[in-house]
């Protein structure tokens, strides 16, 4: 005989770091950058493993690059359930930097973004 | 380089939608089958370790309880998790407790009773196999997209079509209905592939493998412990490779194949001292049938982008250059996340003792394969098998 179980509820709670969701709702992406190696982490990182040094900068990410792939999402997972289909793509920046994002107008691989956000998320817009 | 570790028992059981018994009830169906397989019993077994990701079934902690109900208790200090490679890192586990010397005997049961919560949260728990911060949370990815974005590259890249993927789909749904074990039963047609419901573009819902019941169970042993139990139809792990990648998924530089698939495969080719094309009858991880498709890749089956026509030549069926999948892969046969590896294992090794019926793919050098990736490309294991 099958019976209901006693579900179980997960509430988190989690931390980004203030600089990082602030450029967001400006509408600017950073990453960080090691003041020691110059290495530059995204997602950002408080602390560097090509030095072990935990002195970072926040910089700000080219906003043009190349839509590499993407997928359009029809089933939508929880916490998604009411957006209309979405496209996820990663764009990769001149600087050589991968981000996955949402993409704004026709998708296509190969094709040029221009890198925004939409006040919560980072978006790639396909530049006509 | 530690001592040789041989198969001595194996044991899958059922896969598919199984209301009919609980987790541990589950396990026992394929612990019995490989200790009977093996002629041993429990007191003969130094160490067991059992692979289970948990997250949806109700028993969180599943290894104990699935420990107590086959009379193992005592013997099961752990619980080892990869993602969709549980089965093989708990193969992995177990493997190196033997050939350490720690142990003759060892035991890798994997299990997970996954259709205990419902799908919608099944869905959420799959789409954090990635990086929940920086991905999920922001931007609602499911286990699907990490695929199709993999598939979208490999297509623009490549040339690589929808109906090649849909051909990975009918040739496993084939083997499949001839295996009584599998979750799906009935064949299916390229058409109904490409007509089936898209789930994340271009991955339609008989691209993906389902959401399964299951568990298989392996024996390892050493070789003195092979010869002093006269067991005569050993098959021995000659070779094994382990890698991950990258968690945040864009990081990675490049989405036509895996990079830990590929430093597993040239690792366990090294030690077993062999090529890819030694291999005559392999298990390729196909979640999805683009898995598959950049599988016959990254083991070195055939050319880079040159998976597609892989498929399309039945290169890959039985009797082709490289058998894959023989018993339906996880796309048809169903992919219990824990049992999953061992399941392929329990494959390869009935097709080196030439007991896989129907399924048999014909054998010259009798040498095998099993990949198991965890996630997307998140981690992945190779190990090649001879009889």
């Amino acid at each position: 005989m099958q019976v209901d179980a006693i579900p179980l509820a997960l509430r988190y709670k989690i931390q980004y770091p203030d600089e990082f969701i602030n450029a967001i709702k400006r509408g600017e992406i950073l990453a960080t950058k090691c003041k020691n190696c110059g290495a530059t982490y995204f997602p950002p990182q408080r602390d560097c493993y090509n030095c072990g040094k935990n002195e970072m900068d926040w910089v700000k990410i080219d906003n043009e690059g190349e839509l590499m792939t993407y997928s359009i999402v029809f089933q939508k997972p929880q916490g998604f359930e009411n957006y209309d289909n979405y496209v996820i793509g990663i764009v990769k920046t001149k600087d050589n930097i991968s981000l996955m994002v949402w993409i704004k107008g026709e998708p296509k691989v190969g094709t040029k973004v221009r890198l925004t956000t939409d006040g919560i998320r980072l978006i790639g817009e396909v530049i006509k | 380089m530690g001592k040789r570790v041989a198969i001595i028992g194996v044991g899958n059981s059922r896969f598919g939608k199984r209301d009919d018994v609980s987790i541990q009830e589950l396990a026992w169906e394929s612990i019995k089958e490989a200790l009977n397989d093996s002629g041993l019993s429990q007191k003969d077994i130094g160490l067991v370790v059992v692979g289970s990701t948990a997250y949806r079934g109700v028993e969180l902690y599943p290894a104990p309880i699935v420990a107590e109900y086959s009379g193992l208790t005592g013997k099961v200090p752990l619980r080892v998790e990869a993602m969709c490679a549980t089965g093989l890192a708990a193969a992995l586990t177990a493997y190196t407790a033997v050939s350490s010397g720690l142990v003759d005997v060892a035991m890798a049961i994997g299990v997970d009773k996954m259709t205990e919560v419902d799908t919608s949260t099944s869905l959420a728990i799959g789409g954090r196999g990635g990086n929940y911060q920086w991905e999920y949370h922001f931007y609602g990815t499911t286990f699907p997209t990490y695929y199709a974005l993999y598939a979208t590259r490999h297509m623009a890249v490549y040339g690589t079509t929808e109906e090649q993927m849909a051909l990975v789909a009918v040739k496993a749904h084939k083997y499949g209905s001839m295996n009584p074990k599998a979750h799906f039963q009935k064949p299916v047609t390229v058409e109904e592939v490409l007509k089936s419901r898209v789930i994340s573009w271009p991955i339609k819902l008989l691209d993906s493998c389902p959401i399964s019941d299951g568990s298989a169970t392996a024996i390892f042993a050493s070789e003195e412990k092979v010869k002093e139990l006269k067991i005569e139809n050993p098959v021995w792990i000659t070779g094994v490779g382990y890698a991950n990648d990258y968690a945040y998924v864009a990081k990675r530089g490049e989405w036509t194949g895996f990079k830990a698939t590929q430093l597993a495969a040239k690792q366990a080719y090294e030690m077993a001292k062999i090529t890819p094309n030694d291999v005559e009858v392999a298990t390729v991880h196909d979640a999805f049938t683009i898995a598959e498709i950049m599988g016959y890749e990254d083991l070195g089956f055939t050319e880079k982008g040159k998976g597609g026509k892989f498929i399309e030549e039945g290169q890959s069926e039985r009797g082709g250059k490289v058998g894959v999948n023989l018993f339906g892969g996880l796309k048809a046969k169903g992919h219990p996340l824990g049992a999953t590896g061992l399941s392929m294992i329990y494959e390869i090794t009935k097709q080196l003792r030439d007991e896989a019926g129907n399924l048999q793919h014909p054998l010259k050098k009798y040498i095998g394969l099993v990949h198991n990736v965890g996630g997307t490309g998140h981690f992945a294991y190779v190990m090649i098998l001879r009889r």
